[in-house]
Formats: C-alpha cells, structure tokens, sequence
C-alpha cells in the first residue's frame, strides 16, 4: 500500500454533483439514486461473519473494476480509515452515517468525479448509487440501472419473482430503489409555508430528510425528497410519482420568491444583504450560520443579485464548511473555535475572489 | 396434552421453533406461561432454547420450580398457537428480526413469510414487484415473461386511461406476442 492517502485524490477535486451546471439548479441542488442489492446464498452483512463478508467484499471489488462500473474507481475500506476520513465521506454524501462505524467487509468504490459509486456491505452487500446537480432523475435512473445490469451480468442478485430485489430490511425489497432530490426552499420557510408542503409531501407517500440523509435536520432550507415504497411500482413509475409532485413543489418555491419580491421586498434583501455582509466579512463562523447565510446567499444569487457569484461555488461551500472537510483542508485536528475561524476565512476568500455584482 | 411444566394442567399453549433442521416444540398452560412471564406479546419474539433451557436447568437440578401454583388454573382454556419462526438456511429468528427490523438472509422472506406479508403490506404500494429484472446469473427463467405479462397489462390499462392510444397500441402487440410465446412454452 501506497503512503499517501487515497483520499487526497478527492480532496482537490470540485464535488462534480454541485459543481457542474444541472437542469432546475435554482432550486433542486441534486439528484440521486441508490438500489439496494445482495448476492443469494450469503447472509447478509448484519448476519455475515469477517470472513463471509470479506467474500463478499472481494466478488464486489473485483466485478465493479472488471466490469468498469464507475470510472476511476477508488476504493477504502472503512474499518481502515481514521474517524476524520469518514466523516469527510460523509461530509460529500459518498457513504451513509451507519457505514462510518466499523463493520465487517465494509468497503467504499467511488468514481474519481465522485458522481457513481458502490457501498460494499453496508445494510445490504451493494448500495449502486449516482448522483448529478439538478433536478434529473429519468437520466439517473438510465444511467444506475445501465450500471446495475453490468453488475447483475456477473453477480447472481437475490432476487424473488413476487418480491423482487431481496433486502435486509423490508421496507427496501421490491425495486430496492430509493431516489431523491436535494431542493433548495428558502422562500417557502421565510413566507412559513413549509411545514404545510412537507405535510401534503408526506401525505403523498414520500419522505423529506436534512442535508445528511436520515436524522438529520434540514437547517440551510435544504431539504431531500425520496421515495418511501419500493414494492408495488415499476423503477419508472416511482420516478414519475417523484417527478410530478417535485415539479409542483420547485413551481411553489417559484411562486414564493415572486410573491416575496413583490410584496416584502425590504424583508427579502435585508435577509439576503446580512447574509453576504456576514460570509464576506465576518471572522469566525459557527457551522449552523455558515449554512443559513450560504443559503441567503444562494437565493440571492437565484434572484440575480449577485451577478458575479456562481452558484456552483455557493453549493461548494455547503460542504466544504462542514467540519471534516475543514481539518482536512488544515491537515490536522482543529478544536471548535478553531474550525470557526478558519471557516470564515475559507467562506472570505471564495467570495473574494468571485467579486461582487451587485 | 397435559402441560409440559406442571404435568397437572391441560396445555394450552403450544410453542414450536424450527432452528438449523431441528425442531423444538414446548406445550405448556397458561398458568405456568405466566407465572414464567411469558405474555401474549412476549410470545411473539420467544426465545425458545432460553426457556427450555430454564426448564431442563430446573428439572435435573431436582428443584421444584417454584413460584407455580396450579391451583386456579382453568382445565377448558381456548387453545392458542404461537409460532416462532426461524430461518433454516442463517439461523435468523423472530426475535432477532422484531430487535432488528432486519432479515439474516434471502431465505429468510420464506421463513418469516406470514409476518412478513402484513407488514409488506402496510410498508407499501403493492405486494407485488413489477420493476425491474436481473438479467445475468440472478435471473429466474421460467417465471420471467409472466412477470413481464403483469407489467405490461398495467402500462397498457394506463395508457388508455391517459387515452395514449398509440403507445397503447404498441404495448398491446408487445403483450400479445408475449402470451403467445408463454403459451407454447406451457405444455
């Protein structure tokens, strides 16, 4: 094994998923799929022990490189990698908060763009998953079942002709599918209209989580919209449901900005001008206030305010405040108040050098 | 059958545990079910090995088992079966499933079918997959055109919901060439 740290290899890189310019990428930050699959006639992970997992890990391994499933892959094996490594992973929403803690045979393969990927004996033995910027499920869905049949050419997939995909848990078996987009919903929390779009979302059969996927909270105004029913559908169909009903909440979010602009003007700039006055200007900042101010900002940008941010660098710093990216970016452990500071600064120098359109 | 603890009481409750191939099976009345803390709900996710354990321990120690008292126990109680489930081909229970809300293996949607197919159905859509297939090693051959039938049949009925008379069309041909072939493959 080489001395340097594969992970450097990610940590220059632009996080393609934000980076690149996506359809609806003024209100729908990301897409993303991920399919839930096993092997038949191994247990799977929560019952394997090291040695069926490691077989497990090594039939994976090799039919993702053999089968040029991602490109560039990179591989990590978890239990390898120090706490800081993980949660920078995570951090990129490269690997789930439960894969971070040690398992048996947990391994990560990700393309070098960081946009496909596989988790390797996480709940399940294979989590396939893409990822792009914008709002483009039916493409993504294209792209992760083309990736998917690739590795079912090789890799015999449990699999029930009633049931279809067999899971660890239940609520994934059938397509094993589950698809999301991370959206963008600033006017509707500032006008409070959010908690009722949530609601009738919920009410529809599908979920909405935080930033981070499962537990966490949707500070930033950002919020992910998946699927919850993974039996009884076609792949298609549950794209299609998520498609009409995520139309309708970007057109509302549409509506919200409008009808903000029009009748609470002063309100609306007061909220974005703060933020930018904050971001550019301020010493220290604490991770929760870096997170509603980018997302000020991001609106701001939307709206034409700022001509000369790009709102890919905006998305960037999203996840490059987050505290893992941060002690990588210092290379060594760096205490709360420490990270604060050096947030600021990293927020201070990407504006800096974006300028200001007013 | 008289009750397996108490020797006195008609059994009422009959536990049975299949595990790697070998069957367990406890019958015992529902005094000695109580008095041994074995609730209707604590039932559901029994482990039976600790109890027959507890009661082997018991016996070949020659202590009595105490804390029974036969005394109230009634002789016509309703007979009730609990059935503890496990998986032949892991080793997976039911209590490790109510603990986990996980499966041990592929196997284990046979083995846990009856409390499985309650919850598939609160969880979601349907009970049926109609997505997509494995088309390599995984594949189940025989069973594949009939899924593709059932598929089909449903994008046709939506179809014409929507009045898509074209793709309506094509899907139909797509379905009637399908159950030609799946009847000439039936014997």
């Amino acid at each position: 094994m080489s001395a340097a740290n594969p992970l450097d290899a990610l940590l220059g890189n632009p996080v393609s998923w934000l980076a690149d310019k996506g359809p609806d990428e003024d209100i729908a930050i990301s897409s993303r799929i991920r399919l839930a699959r096993n092997l038949a006639d191994l247990p799977f992970p929560i019952n394997a022990d090291e040695a069926k997992a490691r077989q497990v890990m090594a039939a994976v391994g090799a039919a993702v490189n053999r089968l040029q499933v991602v490109d560039t892959p990179l591989e990590f094996e978890i239990n390898a990698l120090p706490a800081l490594d993980r949660a920078f992973l995570l951090e990129r929403r490269l690997v789930s908060k439960e894969f971070c803690e040690d398992g048996p045979g947990r391994m990560l393969v990700v393309g070098k763009r960081e946009d496909t990927g596989v988790m390797v004996n996480e709940e399940d033995h294979l989590r396939v998953q893409a990822m792009c910027s914008g709002f483009a499920l039916p493409e993504l869905w294209d792209k992760i079942s083309a990736m998917d049949d690739k590795l079912s050419s090789e890799l015999p997939f449990a699999f029930d002709p009633e049931l279809g995909y067999l899971t660890s848990c239940p609520t994934n078996v059938g397509t094993g599918m589950r698809a999301s987009v991370m959206l963008h919903l600033p006017a509707l929390a500032l006008n409070g209209q959010i908690n009722a779009a949530i609601q009738g979302v919920n009410k529809l059969g599908l979920t909405v989580r935080g930033l981070f996927g499962e537990g966490s909270d949707c500070t930033g105004h950002l919020y992910q919209i998946s699927n919850q029913s993974t039996l009884g559908e076609s792949e298609e169909q549950i794209v299609q449901r998520l498609c009409t009903i995520i139309r309708q909440i970007i057109n509302h979010e549409k509506n919200a900005r409008e009808k903000l602009l029009s009748t609470r003007r002063e309100f609306l700039l007061d909220n974005i001008g703060r933020a930018y006055g904050l971001l550019r200007y301020a010493y220290t900042l604490s991770s929760n206030e870096a997170i509603n101010s980018l997302s000020s900002l991001r609106l701001g940008v939307d709206m034409g305010m700022f001509a000369a941010v790009d709102i890919s660098m905006v998305n960037e710093l999203f996840v490059l405040t987050q505290p893992a990216h941060l002690q990588k970016h210092a290379k060594k452990q760096l205490e709360s108040a420490e990270r604060d500071a050096l947030r600021a600064e990293v927020v201070r120098d990407k504006l800096k050098t974006s300028g200001h359109g007013g | 059958m008289l009750c397996e603890i108490c020797n006195k009481n008609q059994a009422s409750i009959h536990i049975q545990e299949i595990v790697k191939g070998q069957k367990h099976s406890l019958h015992i009345c529902s005094s000695c079910a109580e008095k041994k803390g074995l609730s209707e709900m604590a039932l559901q996710g029994i482990n039976i090995a600790e109890i027959l354990y507890k009661i082997s321990t018991n016996v070949s120690s020659g202590q009595d088992i105490p804390d029974l008292d036969f005394a109230d126990a009634s002789p016509d109680e309703k007979e009730e079966v609990f059935s503890g489930a496990s998986c032949e081909a892991c080793g997976w229970n039911t209590d490790k499933f109510n603990k986990t809300g996980r499966l041990g293996c592929a196997k284990c949607y046979a083995a846990f079918k009856d409390i499985l197919k309650e919850a598939l159905k609160n969880m979601h859509k349907g009970t049926m997959h109609v997505g997509k297939r494995p088309r390599g090693p995984g594949a189940p051959g025989s069973d594949a055109p009939m899924l593709e039938i059932m598929n089909l049949q449903r994008l046709l009925d939506e179809h014409v919901q929507r009045e898509e008379y074209e793709q309506a069309a094509k899907v139909r041909d797509r379905l009637k060439a399908l159950r030609e072939q799946a009847g000439e493959a039936k014997p």
